[in-house]
């Protein structure tokens, strides 16, 4: 039943989206939100989201292939798909962002490597390809266990470095004071692995429900880890903030405010916190409750909505506030704005792209060997 | 107007039209011909019109045009575009704007020049400022290295350009820029949605085709139909590079009632805009980011 609910909901997704795509494809970016003040939006702050679900994912992949850490073992397949669709719907969202999506080819062909979005181009590319390899010899792992070590490391690398570049991507632009922290290539990672972790808890909590020691020992220790994780989480924000807020320079507090108290202060105080941290922190040192495997899910898909929303938090403000605070009334235009929601037509983009990522996991989950019961024991040493 | 030795000279008024006409002339024949226009190299110079001597009291527009054709005569490297701005007498028309919308014909969402205004003190004590800003060109631009296809990248002569062909519309560099000078076209016409054509009302079909005929940033005619660039790309100002290398000063700084606008080649000692710039009441936005900012303002 629960099954049948999903794809319904993913097939009815993925159509709502097929009508934001069709607009984003005839008539551009004339239907979206964002301007030339808050010059990006949803998409890419999704892009954040999902790629950054992706690394961690990944490195959950690691801890089997790599590092063979016992509990993660038969599970580094169903990690390396779930990595892997993540970050083709982090692609996808940051693809149809572009002004000129046809000419990507260019940043290939005439890349400049001093810009880090250049580097994370061809950092995401190779990574991607990693993982596509390492998820064909997956299939044989005895044959193929040195190659997905070896890959695996270099995955490993890959994965820190991009997560920690998307975080240096906003953080080198000493324009926006909100981002220029030394804090976000450091802290990006963190995220990435906490939002891995909570898509993981959600997947083995919603599916393979087949109850058994390894499957509850790996649910608690999942829940440990997203435990530590969401505390490491709740210090960068509380570090970032209140180091802004005590500082006083207008420019550094203004985005703050803005977050916290601004037109969208429940984003960050329902959305982000409350259900994306206090609620998921409490199931998880509840006794026994972070174990079981739907509070488990629940737990996993309310830290995921409170990282989409923590992306939103992070790219928004600091383009919706500016210290040039006269431009407002400079020139007049609907596209020479500091206020910005996404548009209808950027919201069933989004809700496309993750449909057909859900979409893509339900089938493959139904019809692909990905998961750990696919997956034979590895031979005693 | 005649001189004292009885020869007619040329006024200032006439100076400019017949210059205005004649470049309009070259601007407009290539696309209407249908031929592509030149790229905006100073391979070769313009003719240029004859000035006439310095005078005490003359207009400062004709001076800053006798510098930029000495400059002109220089090579690309050796010129330094740098632009004054007087804030005291700026008195917040916004004609520089809007003749940089026509000049570059620019679309909805795009704007090269907006004039902030800020209103200080408490009444009764109260003064407004107007603070034009154009981009400004920095010596280190803290766009260009962003840029993931090189498709921005700073000029010899000092001027921070777009090559539209490259762009592929990222929109990094427009969060990367600390003034807020970068605008992105995103394919709005000011017609669209405006009443079709009525009797006696030009409507949206005659009104439209002022929008669709070329403009000539870089030198190049660019009719605006169909989604082709600079649609999809990032905008700015180039500081009217498509005049300068044909002998005209920039859009802006011809419009200024005020006269609160000045340009030039600050590597000339005998320029205006060098002699300004050396004064002790001069100040640049956002030095302390270390973009070093080639626009001046006075205060």
């Amino acid at each position: 039943m629960m099954r049948r609910v999903l794809y319904g909901v993913a097939i009815l997704a993925v159509l709502f989206g097929l009508w934001g795509i069709y607009d984003r494809a005839a008539f551009g970016h004339h239907n979206a939100a964002y301007g030339s003040y808050v010059v990006w939006g949803l998409w890419v702050a999704l892009y954040l989201f999902f790629n950054g679900i992706a690394t961690g994912t990944f490195v959950f992949a690691t801890l089997e292939y790599l590092f063979r850490v016992p509990i993660f073992a038969r599970t580094g397949r169903l990690s390396l798909f779930l990595a892997l669709i993540t970050l083709g719907a982090g692609l996808l969202h940051i693809w149809l962002d572009l002004g000129r999506p046809e000419r990507i080819w260019k940043a290939y062909l005439q890349p400049n490597f001093n810009s880090v979005m250049a580097q994370i181009v061809w950092g995401y590319t190779l990574f991607g390809l990693i993982i596509l390899a390492m998820l064909a010899m997956s299939f044989r792992p005895q044959r193929y266990a040195g190659w997905l070590r070896i890959l695996s490391a270099i995955g490993l690398f890959l994965a820190l470095f991009l997560s920690g570049g998307v975080g240096a991507l906003l953080g080198v632009q000493a324009a926006r004071p909100f981002w220029h922290v030394g804090l976000f290539p450091v802290q990006f990672p963190f995220f990435s692995l906490a939002s891995g972790a909570a898509l993981l808890l959600l997947v083995y909590g919603l599916f393979d429900r087949a109850a058994n020691e390894h499957r509850a020992q790996l649910l608690r220790t999942l829940a440990i880890l997203t435990l530590v994780l969401q505390l490491i989480k709740l210090y960068f924000l509380w570090a970032d903030y209140s180091q802004s807020l005590y500082g006083g320079m207008p420019q550094n507090v203004a985005p703050v405010q803005e977050v916290l108290f601004g037109r969208y202060w429940w984003a960050f105080w329902i959305l982000q916190l409350f259900l994306g941290s206090l609620v998921p922190i409490v199931i998880l040192l509840w006794p026994g409750l972070s174990t079981k495997p739907a509070w488990a899910a629940l737990t996993g898909f309310l830290i995921l909505v409170g990282f989409a929303a923590a992306r939103a938090n992070i790219v928004f403000p600091a383009l919706a506030v500016s210290d040039l605070k006269q431009l407002i009334g400079a020139f007049h235009g609907a596209r020479l704005q500091f206020h910005y929601f996404p548009s209808p037509m950027e919201w069933a983009v989004s809700i496309g792209i993750s449909g057909l990522a859900g979409l893509a996991f339900l089938i493959a989950y139904d019809r692909l060997p990905i998961t750990p019961k696919h997956v034979p024991e590895a031979p005693a040493r | 107007m005649t001189g004292s030795a009885g020869k007619v000279d040329l006024d200032r008024r006439e100076v400019l039209a017949k210059l205005a006409s004649a470049v309009f002339a070259g601007l407009v024949a290539p696309a209407v011909l249908g031929e592509s226009a030149a790229p905006a190299e100073a391979a070769t110079l313009p003719e240029l019109p004859v000035l006439p001597p310095p005078q005490p009291e003359e207009d400062p527009l004709v001076r800053m045009m006798r510098d930029l054709q000495r400059a002109l005569q220089k090579p690309v490297e050796q010129r330094r575009w740098v632009m004054v701005i007087d804030l005291c007498k700026c008195v917040g028309c916004h004609a520089c704007t809007i003749s940089c919308v026509v000049e570059n014909k620019l679309p909805p969402g795009v704007v090269y020049r907006p004039v902030p205004e800020e209103e200080l003190g408490t009444y009764p004590h109260v003064v407004r400022r107007f603070i034009p800003r154009p981009c400004m060109q920095c010596d280190r631009p803290p766009c260009v290295p962003v840029c993931p296809v090189n498709a921005t990248w700073k000029r010899p002569d000092g001027i921070v350009v777009m090559d539209y062909e490259q762009c592929i519309g990222c929109r990094y560099c427009i969060t990367a820029c600390p003034y807020g000078a970068r605008t992105f076209d995103f394919g709005d016409r000011y017609t669209k949605g405006t009443p079709g054509a009525r009797p006696f009302l030009l409507g949206e079909e005659g009104a439209a085709v002022h929008e669709t005929i070329p403009m000539f940033e870089y030198g190049q005619p660019r009719p605006r139909r169909d989604e082709s660039s600079p649609i999809g790309n990032t905008r700015k100002c180039h500081f009217c590079l498509h005049r300068i290398e044909r002998g005209l000063l920039p859009q802006c700084v011809v419009t200024c009632i005020g006269r609160a606008t000045f340009f030039g080649d600050a590597n000339d000692p005998e320029s205006l805009v060098a002699e300004l710039i050396a004064r002790p009441n001069v100040m640049r936005l956002k030095e302390e980011l270390g973009t070093e900012p080639k626009v001046y303002y006075l205060l």
